[in-house]
């Protein structure tokens, strides 16, 4: 095979090839390096490549294989992290100024994951300053660029994450989400991404951006991929005392159940902060159409009112940002990006009471969800409700003003109240704007439904081929 | 400077050790005063004495299908 074309396949027919000796990892890693050669110029979304290495890994995990060893379901797979899980004495720079030339003391228990389940690291990948922004920009490292149009945002806060696995730099990479940083990526570059339920993965090792909303989860090009991610990464880890004990299902074997039956409720939300663009609107609307001519019983449902729910989460990263930045905001708030500190600011002021009332609320903003979703196994909804703006015209930092705030403000109208839910909620590709760039729909579930809402996901991907456009 | 910003000017110098500007405290005091609004409100209409943080948890774990 052709090494872009090796470079062009899923992650899962990469791993599966390579299990069977069709191709070696080495081949596979050649593939991505020459891919990033000449997509890294346009792109910026690798922070650090790790060439030499991973070509010594990936020989390493060839010669094991021709032992008869396979480490695991990703053995011999290329991939690349957002810049904020750490590994034991390498640079960690969490997208920031600050740990420009800092060193992690431990590695993160999801890289542990993946370092047993076989995967080759090509290094680590641009990402919002300490996770804090929904587009991609970043004034440290430069901004990410969309590989479908480079003067276009990424999303954020994993942009390199998205703008490298839509690009086929990597079969795959892990992102993290506190507002919508794995999904707003994921729709605004044409991939797939999982925010998984709260506690399915653990967050043991990765910068936080907030303690009580942090999601850690993958962005892959097929929902397939990400099933198989999944799989490997979730389950309890005693080192991360809010990750659950439950049982990880085999999401891929799980895949195939089809939508026949199920009961999606359709939110196409038309006022308010998140009122869809009607290019969006119709987008969603016609995967809702696709999955219904495949047996999905559709009905229209609408959201609860977020604004209370919204504003309790704004306390809770704001509260829990400003404590754990408290003593860099003291002796260097320079080094910060102005966006980022003044999001963090009010943080100190807030009373302890607030703080603790969001949380306590928590609970029963999830019970008036899942009331909403009664006699529904799933939500569909938009991910991003407009289409994907330029770098320049959502430049805060650069440009600043009331438009370019709230346009920002409203990238994650439709994703952050499933952080404060702690509902699992997927990203998948739906069609493309006017501008050519990706549209990206949302399903949410119920807790510890992923394994569904991939089912659903791959149903459509059956009969779509969004997910199968390449960025040229 | 109105009672607000007087407050958060408080807040800043005598109990966080902070320097903010005029401009800036005002500003903040603002984005607070929203905030806990919204957060005050939302918790007379819902929480009661028994209310506590880690339910969240709990209900994940419970409404779990599997």
């Amino acid at each position: 095979m052709k090494r872009d074309a090796l470079a062009l396949e899923d992650l899962s027919t990469i791993a599966d090839a390579i299990a069977a000796r069709r191709i070696s990892s080495v081949e596979a890693t050649e593939a991505c390096l020459a891919r990033i050669e000449s997509w890294q110029p346009r792109t910026n979304a690798f922070l650090r490549l790790h060439k030499d290495k991973a070509l010594t890994q990936a020989k390493t995990l060839d010669s094991e294989l021709a032992a008869g060893k396979r480490r695991g379901p990703l053995h011999g797979v290329p991939m690349a992290h957002k810049d904020m899980y750490y590994r034991k004495g390498e640079i960690s720079t969490g997208g920031s100024g600050i740990r420009r030339e800092w060193r992690a003391p431990v590695t993160a228990t999801v890289l542990q994951k993946l370092d047993a389940a076989g995967v080759v690291e090509l290094g680590f990948l641009n990402m919002a300053e300490f996770a804090a922004g929904p587009t991609g920009h970043n004034v440290h490292h430069g901004h990410c660029r969309n590989p479908w149009d480079g003067t276009r945002v990424t999303g954020g806060s994993s942009s390199g994450s998205g703008s490298a696995v839509a690009a086929r730099m990597v079969y795959g990479a892990l992102g993290s989400d506190t507002g919508g940083s794995i999904r707003l990526p994921a729709a605004a570059c044409g991939v797939v991404g999982m925010k998984a339920t709260y506690g399915r993965v653990s967050r043991a090792g990765a910068v936080a951006r907030s303690w009580s909303l942090d999601h850690v989860g993958p962005l892959t090009r097929t929902v397939r991929d990400n099933a198989r991610l999944l799989a490997v990464l979730a389950g309890h880890d005693a080192n991360d005392s809010t990750s659950s004990q439950k049982a990880v299902p085999d999401y891929e074997a799980l895949l195939d159940g089809g939508v026949s039956s199920l009961k999606i409720g359709l939110a196409l939300p038309d006022d308010g902060p998140a009122a869809l663009d009607a290019q969006i609107g119709a987008a969603v609307q016609a995967a809702a159409d696709a999955l219904g001519r495949i047996g999905a019983k559709i009905s229209a449902v609408t959201l609860p009112d977020f604004t209370a729910l919204y504003r309790a989460a704004e306390v809770m990263v704001k509260c829990e940002a400003a404590a754990m930045h408290r003593p860099w905001l003291e002796k260097q708030p320079e080094a910060y990006a102005n966006q980022v500190r003044t999001r963090m600011e009010a943080g100190f002021f807030i009373p302890a009471t607030q703080y603790i009332d969001a949380l306590r609320l928590r609970a029963h903003f999830v019970a008036e969800f899942l009331a909403t979703m009664d006699g529904l196994d799933a939500v569909l909804l938009p991910a991003i409700p407009f289409p994907i703006p330029t770098i320049e015209e959502t430049d805060v930092e650069a440009k600043g003003g009331p438009a370019t705030l709230s346009m920002v403000g409203r990238f994650t109208g439709l994703t952050r109240p499933f952080n404060t839910l702690g509902v699992p909620a997927l990203s998948v590709p739906c069609g493309f704007d006017s501008n050519g760039l990706p549209i990206g729909l949302q399903l949410v579930g119920r807790p510890f439904d992923e394994a569904l809402l991939y089912r659903i996901g791959h149903a459509y991907q059956g009969v779509t081929d969004h997910h199968r456009r390449v960025p040229a | 400077m109105d009672d607000k910003t007087r407050t958060a000017a408080g807040i800043a110098a005598g109990l966080q050790g902070l320097k903010y500007d005029d401009k800036r405290l005002a500003e903040i005091a603002a984005e607070v005063e929203a905030l806990n609004d919204a957060v005050r409100k939302a918790a007379t209409e819902r929480l009661t004495f028994d209310d506590e943080p880690a339910a969240f948890a709990s209900l994940m774990e419970r409404e779990a299908r599997q």
